[in-house]
């Protein structure tokens, strides 16, 4: 995820042949040495210049929903109105009643997706992980391969699906819950994987020898065990409903059920709300924050007991 | 203590066309201290997770207390293992994890936290029940492994390299303490290393593995003193092995005369029947010098290549006039060191310390190169 941001790696200390570290070996060798393990400014250079053109837009969007004019270019001075104002010329976040209700949706639907996701997932897990067969690396493909279908793809079948045979599912809520539940489900599962190869498989061995059957074994040590990366992905599962937009989009099937992500697109391209949508999209920006913040904060505490420094625990923590 | 024999049929194990376990056969005695020892690979792990439960025999059998359990899972097994890696639960404090088995005995609350106290004391971990694994030293984790699988009263425990994680010197003193352990709970313990001391100085008795089959099986005494074949006299501590020619065949009450390079010395033990090429093998501590004049029987000139300081000994490689160098003990007893690099001396083999191998198999050359790539293994 964020390899480019990562700090080079500590220069070694280059060691000469007969084992002497090469403080003591002829100078010109040694010239060339350290210049190869010299600082790398190219990589940093274009480390920050990644950063920077990631950041500055979402600060810039940010900054112009505190804008006090209707413009989204050029900053008028500093208010809340866009948030909180009751002015009718200017609709603010907390009163626009269809902002409520798409932000409710999000939530529902997230968290609806969600515990149905991550028990599915680790459960898939588990399976693919424990039960080596031709069957379950098939699965394991098959679960990579979702990956990489394009969401459009997958949202386009479903619709024609839930149309044409299984119309017991209602476009709307229903669909797209499905939908979701079947396009995030390899993230709890590479995830739990993940850390299944790390705990490896000598705590079960442990729990059966000490007389605990196969689901005792699972309930008692490896769910625990699992825990922090059941954590991670149902938060990586929640974060990534919060701003689905193509597959709720697709399968909606009235005004009242549209989510954040579809509310904001359809007022980009339709009316111009001026930085009301900026002030939305910084609260949800805001609340994918917190989300992830609590979500790693939590995930810290779970694996107390691992020594492992913040790198690695925010890279156990998305999984990679 | 009744009950806790274990007995191997035939027992095999292979893993695609690896064959990890070759047919072995065994009975371990109820209460007794039986040690599997051989290099990584042997097979050694494997027969253990046979017994636990966690590998499917290919074949052959399993018969603990009587009845054949190669095919029960684990958990209807009345065995209980303790673990290299230790597999301490790390969300569980300690009297948890030792209190984990107890549940599936149908153990009341008050029963379990008594068992749990005794078991903690029996390891003299008493005060640290409400520590997590990761608060604790390797040694006191291997401990709390080891009161969670007696805790349980199993009638056989298995031991895979319990040790092999720790340091020399605790290694040592937890080896005393285990063997003093078993003797006290009196269950048979069936203990897998590769530290030959710690096979020679634990087990009442043990098997010499190589490649999936066993190579000798017996009490440590036998078992280094009179080694079956070349890969045991090997993998039990240094030995000296030199080719030599059988020139005149012995009998079991007559050593036989062999010839290393041009000299002519009586070998007592072994298999003094054979005749022609032979390998012939003797410790470094039954090998005695003596200054270049002191001639006598049994004894062949050579000359101090090296010098090796061990503290309580000195280790010495002398090259015989034959060309094969061999290395001598010299007990540290206080007097002044006579053999200096280079000097020539009489090297004393005596006739009831120089052993006549039956021809080992292929697998001796590579034990040796292991063997003498360090120069000062375990000789204690």
């Amino acid at each position: 995820m964020a390899t480019v941001a990562e700090a080079p790696a500590p220069a070694p200390v280059p060691v000469s042949r007969d084992g002497v570290a090469s403080v003591t070996a002829p100078p010109s060798p040694r010239r060339r040495r350290s210049r190869q393990w010299r600082h790398p400014v190219g990589l940093e250079i274009f480390t920050w210049v990644y950063l920077a053109w990631s950041i500055l837009p979402i600060c810039l969007a940010v900054l112009f929903s505190f804008n006090h004019g209707k413009s989204q270019s050029a900053f008028q001075g500093f208010s809340f109105q866009w948030y909180i104002s009751t002015s009718s010329k200017t609709p603010s976040v907390l009163h626009d009643a269809q902002l409520h209700a798409a932000v409710l949706q999000t939530l529902w639907l997230a968290f609806l997706v969600t515990i149905i996701t991550v028990p599915l997932g680790v459960g898939f897990a588990i399976g693919i992980d424990r039960w080596r067969s031709r069957t379950s690396s098939n699965l394991n493909f098959l679960m990579i391969f979702s990956f990489v279908i394009p969401e459009l793809l997958l949202g386009v079948a479903l619709l024609f699906l839930f149309q044409q045979s299984f119309k017991f599912v209602a476009l709307g809520t229903p669909a797209e819950v499905a939908a979701l539940v079947v396009w995030n489900i390899s993230w709890p599962a590479i995830i739990i994987r993940a850390r299944l190869s790390t705990i490896g498989r000598s705590y079960e061995e442990a729990a059966a020898d000490l007389g605990a059957s196969r689901a005792r074994a699972i309930w008692r040590v490896l769910r625990p065990l699992l825990m922090p990366a059941i954590f991670a992905s149902a938060v990586l599962v929640f974060a990534t409903c919060i701003d689905d937009f193509v597959l709720v989009d697709l399968l909606s099937s009235t005004a009242n059920s549209q989510t954040m992500a579809v509310l904001i697109y359809s007022q980009a391209h339709g009316g111009n709300n001026g930085p009301a949508l900026n002030a939305i999209a910084t609260l949800m920006l805001a609340f994918s924050v917190i989300v992830a913040a609590i979500g790693y904060v939590a995930f810290r505490l779970m694996t107390k007991g691992e020594r492992q420094s913040t790198t690695e625990a925010l890279t156990n923590f998305a999984g990679l | 203590m009744p009950g806790g024999t274990i007995t191997l049929k035939q027992l095999t194990k292979r893993f695609g066309d690896q064959t990890a376990v070759d047919g072995i056969s065994l009975e371990v005695e109820g209460g007794e201290f039986f040690s599997l020892l051989g290099p990584s690979g042997c097979g050694k792990t494997t027969t253990l997770r046979m017994v636990a439960g966690f590998e499917e025999p290919t074949s052959g059998e399993i018969i603990l207390d009587g009845s054949d359990v190669g095919h029960l899972p684990p958990n209807k097994r009345k065995v209980n293992t303790v673990f290299q890696s230790y597999a301490l639960f790390p969300f569980l404090d300690v009297a948890d994890n030792v209190a984990f088995g107890l549940r599936y005995q149908g153990c009341s609350k008050a029963e379990a936290k008594t068992r749990v106290g005794e078991a903690l004391e029996l390891v003299q971990l008493t005060s640290y029940e409400k520590r997590r694994p990761g608060q604790l030293s390797g040694g006191q984790q291997q401990r709390v492994a080891l009161a969670r699988a007696l805790v349980l009263r199993p009638s056989v425990l298995l031991l895979d390299e319990p040790l092999g994680a720790l340091d020399a010197k605790l290694r040592r003193s937890l080896q005393v303490e285990l063997k003093a352990l078993q003797e006290q709970v009196g269950i048979t313990f069936l203990y897998v290393t590769h530290d030959q001391e710690e096979a020679l100085t634990m087990s009442d008795r043990l098997a010499v593995m190589s490649n999936g089959r066993i190579a000798q099986l017996g009490t440590p005494r036998v078992v280094y003193e009179e080694p079956a074949d070349a890969y045991v006299a090997d993998f039990l501590g240094v030995s000296n092995l030199m080719d030599a020619t059988v020139t005149r065949s012995g009998s079991p009450s007559q050593p036989c005369e062999v010839t290393i390079g041009d000299f002519k010395v009586a070998a007592g033990c072994g298999t003094v029947t054979a005749s022609g090429p032979v390998k012939i093998a003797i410790r470094p501590e039954r090998v005695s010098l003596f200054g270049f004049e002191e001639t006598g029987a049994n004894r062949v000139p050579g000359m101090v290549e090296r010098n090796v300081f061990l503290g309580n000994a000195t280790q010495v490689v002398v090259r015989l006039a034959a060309g094969v160098s061999l290395q001598a003990l010299v007990q540290n007893d206080g007097g002044a060191y006579v053999f200096e690099a280079g000097s020539p001396v009489q090297v004393h083999l005596p006739a009831d310390a120089l052993r006549v191998l039956a021809p080992g198999d292929s697998s001796v050359a590579e034990i040796r190169e292991e063997t003498f790539g360090d120069v000062s293994p375990a000789l204690a």
